[in-house]
């Protein structure tokens, strides 16, 4: 019975593991997803892959197991089972009966594409629209999409100034960030809470995953964003593309992402767009899990707080959203203009914690943004504060509950062993004490151990 | 927003020597320097396809000269967007068309203007190795060399001085031979733990590279791959460049002599013997210590 | 006979399970709540007070503990 749940983020391949063969062997039919498939691919399928390219007969699945030394085995049936879950290869009958592996065609021919040319190209040309009057320079592009993503950040904390549309209101809602009761503004969930501690790309990918869930609702062609989302993470920063020849649903979502800040459009009717820097790390964030990804924080932004063993916060910053997060697990003592001074108390832990924000999370927002004298020392925090904070979110912990059936007062030991063993081949075994003879099992298997236990009875 | 991940480079130093190729197109019309720069193109790409992190630095290694062909001075950088910047027409990653089309440039420009002069045909392959090694400084990168003309003895010195300061900074040389074995680049691979190999089929080329030198060390340890090849540690004389089994070492500065000279022409240490054929000279078996 | 309780089964330190016992006697939840003292670190007790457990647990440790910073 834990209190608050996790934010699952799932990297790229246990997402498309989740999609149906069809939808599979559609999206590999553009060469930018096949490219970004194979990119987060262990390093040992990506050899396999490499090897199997620009071959047009099945392998003998022998022979492949002979690719890999003897101690390496278990990287061979990984990478054998990743491969075939994502439908990236088939077992095949060779001639003399033996069993052979061969590359998803439509995989082989997109992936040789991307890497050789010989295909269509992946959109039409933006230099068809000639020289534009109002290029953007790179810098521009990243101020343009850090300020967008701010926006929405924001936006989840409450700030005043922020407004979102009304769409990707919605979608926080939907993507269980944010909750609304009828008629009032939206404000953040724990899960919310949680995203706001991890770093830009991990946020990126989270939300996108998300955006994806609710496309299908909105009318939208699953294969044909992830598509395009994929062609975006593999374009050239600072270059212009151009939107001729996308589907109207294509165009809208082309809206959305300029909202959130992956791509740059003058005006809403522009011909031309620009991918942000958000949209090409995008797939940067893909790998990353949730709470213990890179380093990466918000662009420009050197590190910025000095945590003092007085558990005391000196936050150098006028960014409204930064401040908001620090809030979330500390109480505000002085606010000047250029920083802030914020206490951490057991209540402010606490409160955090009643949010569902774990204590490593706190730890990993403190010492991704610590400031550059703090980076100085080793450990970047002092490990009191550390360790209080751990020790505060432990509190909450002292008790654990499991929910059970309890078995006692057997007759006899056998009696006992025969039932317990019955229920820990069932998996539902929570708790047991042989001498006393009492265990505990649970509500799921209780029905199950029952029948078990009065078959056993009448056969005796 | 910075990638984390570590870069890793991988460069090719490809011999572009043109008498070897002339003669080559003459014997074997099926597999041209065109052939070969192809399967360049496919191992660089490959290489750059698999993860964002992976750089590519390619070398020509001519007579007498060598030429950066990727990245080349005339590249403005990925980042700047120019408008004229070729954009991939045919469904190739974009930064791979912008890469091939820069080498394709590059190499027809070497070729066309570099001339042969005369009394040296040799490759210059310990110098374009010693490029590669300053290109890849303090990040991690391994070198490539695809081989077509003979050894050089000429530049043994200068080769093994490479060869030591890669392994050094821990860089691999690998070796893909197109001919005749390669005496140096045999000590090369095995002193910094790359991998050498002489092609049985030149026209398979690029399924050579995909499966043997694509992968890197840490998917080498995972893989078999094939065994390492005896290695010729002969060394060459200071005097005449002769490779020899045994002979004569300064006993100041480790010099090798194939004659015994009263005075090593390399560090002028006087050796205070009597006439040679009287006493038993110092000789000594040469056993090349790594 | 197999007796059989449905509840749940409470896994803590041993101090803790002290101060359980203790609200158990004294009735401090207003009834006998322990269906069945296991072990040193495991009780199993009625699923409904697992709420106001909590929150006197959480009591005493704010009644534990005292402010390490001053303002």
């Amino acid at each position: 019975m834990k209190l608050h749940v996790q934010l699952q983020c799932k990297n790229l391949h246990q997402y498309l593991r989740e999609l149906s063969p069809e939808i599979l062997d559609r999206l590999y039919n553009h060469p930018a997803t096949c490219l970004a498939v194979y990119r987060e691919l262990p390093s040992l399928a990506k050899s396999f892959v490499m090897r199997m390219l620009f071959l047009d007969q099945p392998l003998p699945q022998a022979a492949v197991a002979l690719w890999v030394n003897k101690d390496c085995q278990r990287d061979h049936d990984e990478c054998v089972s990743v491969l075939a879950g994502l439908r990236l290869w088939h077992s095949q009958q060779l001639q003399g009966g033996l069993l052979g592996y061969i590359l998803n065609p439509i995989f082989k021919d997109n992936l040789r594409i991307t890497l050789l040319g010989g295909g269509r190209a992946w959109a039409d040309e933006g230099s068809t629209l000639g020289p534009d009057r109002h290029a953007r320079d790179i810098e521009s592009l990243d101020r343009y999409a850090t300020e967008r993503w701010e926006v929405i950040l924001h936006f989840m904390v409450g700030s005043a100034c922020a407004a979102v549309s009304q769409d990707l209101a919605q979608l926080l809602i939907q993507a269980g960030l944010m909750k609304s009761e009828a008629g009032e503004a939206p404000y953040i969930t724990s899960s919310g809470f949680q995203f706001l501690l991890l770093d830009t790309a991990s946020q990126l990918w989270y939300f996108t995953l998300q955006y994806i869930k609710t496309a299908q609702s909105r009318g939208m062609d699953l294969v044909e964003i992830l598509s395009f989302l994929f062609q975006l993470s593999f374009s050239t920063l600072g270059r212009d593309y151009s939107v001729e020849g996308m589907s109207d649903s294509l165009l809208s979502f082309l809206q959305h992402l300029r909202e959130f800040g992956l791509v740059f459009q003058r005006k809403r009717k522009s011909r031309r767009y620009y991918p942000t820097r958000l949209a090409i790390t995008l797939a940067a964030g893909i790998t990353s899990s949730s709470s213990c990804s890179s380093l990466a924080s918000t662009p420009g932004d050197a590190g910025f707080i000095v945590v003092e063993t007085n558990y005391r916060i000196y936050a150098y910053t006028n960014s409204e959203l930064q401040i908001a997060l620090v809030a979330l697990f500390s109480e505000m003592l002085y606010h000047f203009t250029n920083v802030v001074v914020a206490q951490i108390t057991r209540e402010s832990v606490q409160q955090a914690i009643a949010n569902g924000i774990t204590a490593q999370q706190i730890i990993h927002f403190l010492r991704t943004r610590a400031h550059p004298i703090m980076l100085k020392q080793t450990p970047v925090l002092p490990p009191t504060i550390t360790d209080q904070i751990r020790l505060w979110e432990l509190e909450r912990d002292r008790l654990q509950f499991t929910e059970g059936v309890l078995y006692n007062q057997f007759l006899s030991q056998a009696d006992f062993e025969v039932l317990r063993d019955r229920a820990q081949g069932l998996g539902c075994l929570v708790w047991q004490d042989v001498a006393h003879r009492v265990m505990v099992v649970t509500p799921q298997g209780h029905s199950e151990v029952k029948r078990f236990w009065k078959r056993q009875k009448s056969q005796m | 927003f910075s990638p984390e991940d570590e870069i890793n480079l991988l460069v090719i130093v490809v011999d572009v020597n043109p008498i070897w190729w002339g003669q080559q197109a003459q014997r074997e019309p099926e597999f041209t320097l065109s052939k070969c720069l192809d399967a360049v193109l496919v191992i660089g790409n490959s290489h750059m396809a698999m993860s964002r992190s992976n750089k590519l630095a390619v070398i020509a290694s001519h007579c007498q000269d060598s030429h950066f062909l990727y990245p080349s001075k005339r590249w403005r950088g990925g980042d700047s967007g120019e408008d004229d910047a070729p954009s991939s027409g045919d469904g190739k990653y974009e930064l791979l068309s912008v890469a091939n089309k820069l080498i394709a440039d590059e190499i027809r420009n070497v070729m066309t203007k570099t001339e042969v002069s005369g009394n040296s045909s040799d490759t210059l392959l310990a110098g374009s190795l010693a490029k590669a090694l300053c290109f890849g400084q303090e990040i991690k990168s391994r070198i490539l060399v695809i081989k077509a003309a003979e050894d050089c003895a000429l530049q043994y010195m200068n080769f093994m001085n490479v060869i030591f300061a890669a392994q050094k900074q821990n860089i691999l040389i690998d070796a893909c031979v197109l001919d005749s074995d390669s005496g140096l680049l045999q000590q090369a691979c095995d002193i910094t733990g790359g991998l050498y190999l002489k092609i049985p089929q030149k026209v398979a080329l690029a399924q050579y590279l995909l499966w043997v030198f694509l992968p890197d060390s840490e998917q080498r340890s995972q893989l078999v791959l094939p065994p390492p090849a005896h290695v010729d540690y002969r060394a060459a004389c200071f005097c005449h460049r002769n490779l020899i089994e045994i002979g004569y070492v300064c006993s100041v500065c480790l010099s090798i002599f194939c004659n015994f000279s009263p005075i090593c022409t390399t560090c002028e240490a006087a050796f205070k013997i009597e006439l040679p054929q009287m006493v038993k000279p110092k000789k000594k078996k040469l056993k090349q210590s790594t | 006979m197999v007796n059989v309780h449905k509840g749940v089964l409470v896994e803590c330190d041993p101090a803790m399970k002290q101060f359980l016992l203790y609200l158990d006697e004294k009735m401090a939840l207003g009834k006998k709540f322990i269906l069945k003292d296991l072990d040193d670190t495991h009780l199993f007790i009625l699923a409904e007070v697992v709420q106001t457990l909590q929150e006197r647990v959480g009591e005493l440790m704010d009644a534990n503990s005292f402010p390490i910073t001053q303002k």
